[in-house]
């Protein structure tokens, strides 16, 4: 299993680099980068954006749009150069000999070709099978991946099929040339968690019966636990680690992947109340870089690492690392994490609030959204986007609200924040039902509730400066002078971590991390009581993403804020949460501790997430037993009679197909919806 | 009253220009080579147009019998008409009202649609509806049929054709201006304004105008462009600026009779059109490609 030792490898990259010619400058996104792949073998490529791996995969089939270039270097398969070939002979090799699966399933599809025209037109091109056998390969392959009643399934267009769907209509079209080798860029990253662990089973799968190559492109180290033989991590464009999936996991060498592994929450044992984090920010790949790219970031940097750039070489004769510090940071800390802080020390606890009443309590909250009535149908349809649910947050705690796209969570936000108009419920924020607030009594309740978006970049005016964006608030307030919200602005941007020169930048200058500390600044400008993080770290990075979640903790230490989390990462759910709440089709399905739901799930859908989520460690992932479901979520416009969860649920019974289980009380910590929950 | 309006068209377009925030994007518009030829052209022709009262030419309105039907020479670049008026002076007179046309109708248009649109878009419900049918009423006429027929209630002259010109392009822009709106109305950023409880007006104005002017700007130097066009259109049937009020339209239809012996009538005051048109277009390209990096090629 040792890497790059076999006599005849399928794949042989020899020190490629590939370059982006941009007005800015050059973009040194892949700068040397070698590995070997053999047959049958599973390899991930782990970075985060900007990492190239995207533009590695690329150049591999010689794909780079426009301004990149492969400057040098060699991609062998099978000892034929891909970089010195024809534009026909690489046409050969791509979808005939490599297969490729790619992140988002509906620009990689024709919208306007049936499925089976466009895995039959492949095939006849490739293969040169006449239309009938392409036909009937077709169904074959459909059935392969795991589409039931393929014979149909091939009539159908791209629009028809959902997102997990679309997925392994994909990987059919992958397979259906018999390739040597299958490159996948994200393919799970656009599909919900337990869609996601269904299309890593069925990948993993197809290589070990067909022994097949697996390339698989993702950030998502709890995925390459899961999946992955070997792995490459790549940072600022080089390779930093390269080794089998259990060397590089029990014993990480390079302080990125040492660092990276310590950033992500686990989904059981013991809860640290501050998870480790990277400091700083990837490096701008524009800029010529000395040393070791991660040098500013690393706590194990010596002078040496910024004039030296280190080169891979093999450590305890286990993996290849780049990195001039023998045992990485662990050479340096030991095995015990410093729990660095920023900001302020935290304020003493108010003695006065002992108080024990919710500041905010969901009652029967309900919305209902009716499609208009028609020309041809009377009555348009009633989708239930959230049914009848009742939540409660106490003061400086933090409610994780946990499902799928499509379960109701996002129009729960709206609603607390008036957004939108609950058809009915109430939304009692410190005493008071805002569900139907107006006029000044609604702009005050405002001031109480605040929210953190997902996306960092989409929520702010790109044409405003950040010092504008976090003033906005106040302005519209109309609160203090002119003098006074300039030293807020200030005081607010130094709360999250930032020097005051940022505000004078525009969103479009600023990275993604630190973006969302800006719009957390923004949200605590007009000091709320509750804050509504929606997904606030599912657009970030994973190093990344541990600094926000511990500023949004240490906020509500510090200030005494209450948070309602919504996300569909459980690791980061479970870290940050006291309460979980997790929704089904617009239901809470199971509500209580999340010490508790982690340890311990009722509802069939809940054990269903966790199974799904996978964890970064591959020896527990092997001994776990991964109980997965079937099928995808039913559409909310027409959910399934009985318990909705029925249709997907491996322990439904004919009682589950009529009756609808509500949610009462198990133990006195938490609530399950579910008739075998006991 | 022709000078006055070609200040008033140039604050117009200079005003929302101010009004965005950093002008960084106006620096790189002189830094892209497309919108640098187009402002290389369209630049002097503006000042010649602008100083036309100030520059020693001659009186484009004397008439000199001895002289007429001269071919260009040094003393009249352009050559002289039947009744012997130098047809340079003529031509950059002309250029003066047929600019003002065309600054005057973007300008105008520019304004009805960011009113209208943004309005439009931001409510939706019953005044979408009202607007975007009054819309659809104007745009099912053809522009110069209808630009034609309003000519012929309002009479001949320059308001009525900047006016009719106007009327038949504002539909454009409101719809323009509407797609946009609803584009931005759905961005995150609007909900966080919201959350706030930020008025309607604060929304208009803080958000979707400075989010959608410079499309807007774009599509308002093609109907510059057009509008000068239609002007010279409607002066050449007889329709837009009446003689002897020198316009490059009634120039060529002055000239169109002596195109056999004085070619020059005609054919000159026509490249001025089709260099003004042609910098105009440049200049909203380069505007387009400056913003949208998208729309960049090699």
């Amino acid at each position: 299993m040792t890497p790059g030792t076999q006599m005849n490898p399928l794949l042989q990259v020899d020190q490629l680099r590939t370059y982006f010619h941009t007005r800015e400058g050059v973009v040194r996104a892949v700068n040397d980068v070698s590995f070997t792949l053999n047959s049958g073998e599973r390899m991930a490529v782990v970075g985060e954006s900007g990492s190239g791996k995207s533009a590695m995969a690329m150049s591999l089939l010689q794909l780079l749009s426009y301004p990149g270039s492969v400057e040098s270097g060699r991609v062998l398969l099978e000892g034929r150069d891909l970089l010195g070939m024809k534009e026909e002979e690489l046409n050969h090799v791509r979808g005939g000999e490599i297969g490729t699966v790619f992140q988002d399933p509906m620009t990689s599809l024709d919208p306007i070709m049936s499925i089976g025209d466009q895995l039959v037109s492949h095939m006849i091109r490739h293969l040169r099978l006449n239309p009938r056998q392409a036909r009937e390969r077709a169904a074959q392959l459909l059935t392969q991946v795991g589409i039931p009643d393929s014979e149909a399934r091939l009539r159908s267009y791209p629009y028809e099929l959902s997102g997990g769907m679309r997925q392994r209509v994909l990987i059919a079209m992958a397979l259906s040339c018999k390739p040597k080798l299958i490159l996948a860029d994200e393919p799970t990253t656009a599909l919900d968690v337990t869609i996601q662990a269904q299309i890593v089973e069925l990948l993993k799968d197809i290589s070990t019966e067909t022994g097949m190559a697996l390339l698989f492109i993702t950030h998502d180290l709890g995925l390459v636990a899961r999946f992955a033989q070997k792995v490459a991590v790549m940072y600022a464009g080089r390779i930093v680690e390269y080794g089998s999936v259990y060397d590089l996991f029990e014993r990480p060498q390079h302080p990125y992947t040492q660092s990276l592994l310590r950033t992500i929450p686990s989904i059981k044992g013991p809860r640290p109340k501050r998870l480790m984090q990277i400091g700083g920010f990837p490096p701008d790949m524009r800029q010529p870089i000395e040393g070791c790219a991660f040098a500013d970031r690393c706590l194990a940097a010596v002078p040496q690492c910024r004039l030296e750039a280190p080169e891979l070489e093999v450590k305890h004769g286990r993996q290849q690392a780049a990195c001039l510090v023998d045992g990485g940071i662990e050479a340096v800390i030991g095995q015990t994490m410093p729990l660095h802080r920023e900001g302020a020390e935290p304020l003493p606890q108010d003695e006065l609030r002992v108080e024990t009443r919710p500041v905010l309590e969901l009652q029967q909250l309900t919305r209902h959204f009716k499609t208009d009535a028609s020309l041809f149908k009377r009555e348009g349809r009633t989708v239930r986007a959230v049914d009848e649910i009742e939540l409660s947050l106490d003061p400086g705690q933090t409610l994780g609200l946990v499902g799928e796209s499509g379960c109701g969570k996002s129009t729960t936000a709206r609603m607390l924040l008036r957004l939108d108009t609950p058809t009915a419920g109430e939304i009692v924020v410190e005493g008071v039902d805002i569900a139907k607030l107006k006029g000044e009594a609604l702009k005050s309740f405002r001031r109480k509730v605040q929210m953190v978006f997902q996306d960092p970049y989409s929520s702010f005016n790109p044409k405003m400066k950040i010092r504008d964006i976090i003033m906005e608030p106040l302005q519209v307030m109309d609160i203090g002078t002119r003098e006074d919200r300039e030293l807020k602005v200030q005081d607010l941007i130094r709360t999250v971590g930032l020097d005051t020169v940022y505000l004078d930048r525009y969103p479009s200058q600023l990275s993604g991390g630190q973006r969302q500390r800006i719009g957390i600044a923004r949200a605590l400008a007009l000091d709320p009581s509750i804050i509504i993080a929606d997904e606030p770290t599912s657009a970030l990075d994973v190093s990344v993403r541990a600094q926000v979640i511990n500023l949004l903790a240490d906020l509500r230490e510090r200030l005494g804020i209450s948070i309602l989390f919504i996300s569909h990462d459980l690791s980061i759910v479970r870290h940050i949460s006291d309460k979980i709440a997790v929704m089904y089709l617009g239901k809470i399905v199971e509500y209580g501790s999340a010490d508790a739901i982690f340890e311990d799930p009722k509802h069939p859908y809940t054990q269903a997430l966790l199974y799904a989520a996978p964890v970064p460690d591959p020896v527990a992932e092997e001994k776990r037993t991964i109980r997965l479901i079937g099928g995808d979520l039913p559409s909310p416009s027409n959910p399934p009679p009985g318990c909705h969860f029925s249709t997907r649920c491996p322990m439904v019974t004919d009682r589950c197909k009529q009756d609808q289980p509500v949610l009462e009380q198990m133990a006195d910590t938490r609530k399950v919806a579910c008739f075998h929950a006991s | 009253m022709r000078h006055r309006f070609a200040n008033l068209t140039l604050a117009s377009v200079s005003y929302p220009l101010r009004m965005m925030p950093g002008l960084g994007w106006l620096r790189s518009l002189l830094g892209n080579r497309i919108g640098l030829i187009g402002l290389s052209i369209l630049v002097p022709v503006l000042l010649l147009a602008v100083l036309v009262p100030v520059l020693p030419f001659a009186d484009p309105f004397k008439t000199n019998v001895s002289v007429s039907l001269n071919s260009p020479s040094l003393e009249h670049p352009f050559g002289t008409d039947k009744l012997g008026r130098d047809v340079f002076s003529r031509t950059m007179t002309g250029l003066q009202t047929s600019l003002s046309v065309g600054f005057l109708v973007a300008g105008i248009t520019l304004s009805f649609g960011l009113l209208f649109g943004t309005l439009s878009g931001f409510f939706g419900g019953k005044l979408d509806r009202l607007v975007m049918a009054g819309v659809d009423i104007f745009l099912s006429f053809p522009s110069l049929l209808l630009a034609i027929g309003l000519v012929a209630i309002f009479g001949a002259g320059f308001l009525p054709v900047v006016v009719a010109i106007a009327i038949a392009d504002i539909p454009r822009a409101i719809r323009l201006q509407r797609s946009l709106v609803l584009g931005i109305k759905s961005r995150a950023f609007i909900d966080a304004a919201r959350m706030v409880s930020a008025t309607p007006g604060w929304l208009m104005a803080r958000h979707l105008v400075p989010n959608t002017i410079a499309p807007m700007l774009v599509a308002a130097s093609i109907t510059a462009a057009n509008a000068i066009l239609t002007e010279a259109s409607l002066s050449f049937l007889g329709l837009g600026i009446t003689p002897p009020e020198p316009s490059l339209g009634n120039i060529i239809r002055e000239g169109q009779m002596y195109l056999q012996e004085a070619w020059w009538i005609s054919t000159l005051p026509g490249l001025v059109i089709l260099l003004i048109a042609i910098s105009l277009h440049l200049v909203s390209d380069g505007i387009r490609e400056v913003l949208d990096p998208r729309a960049r090629k090699s």
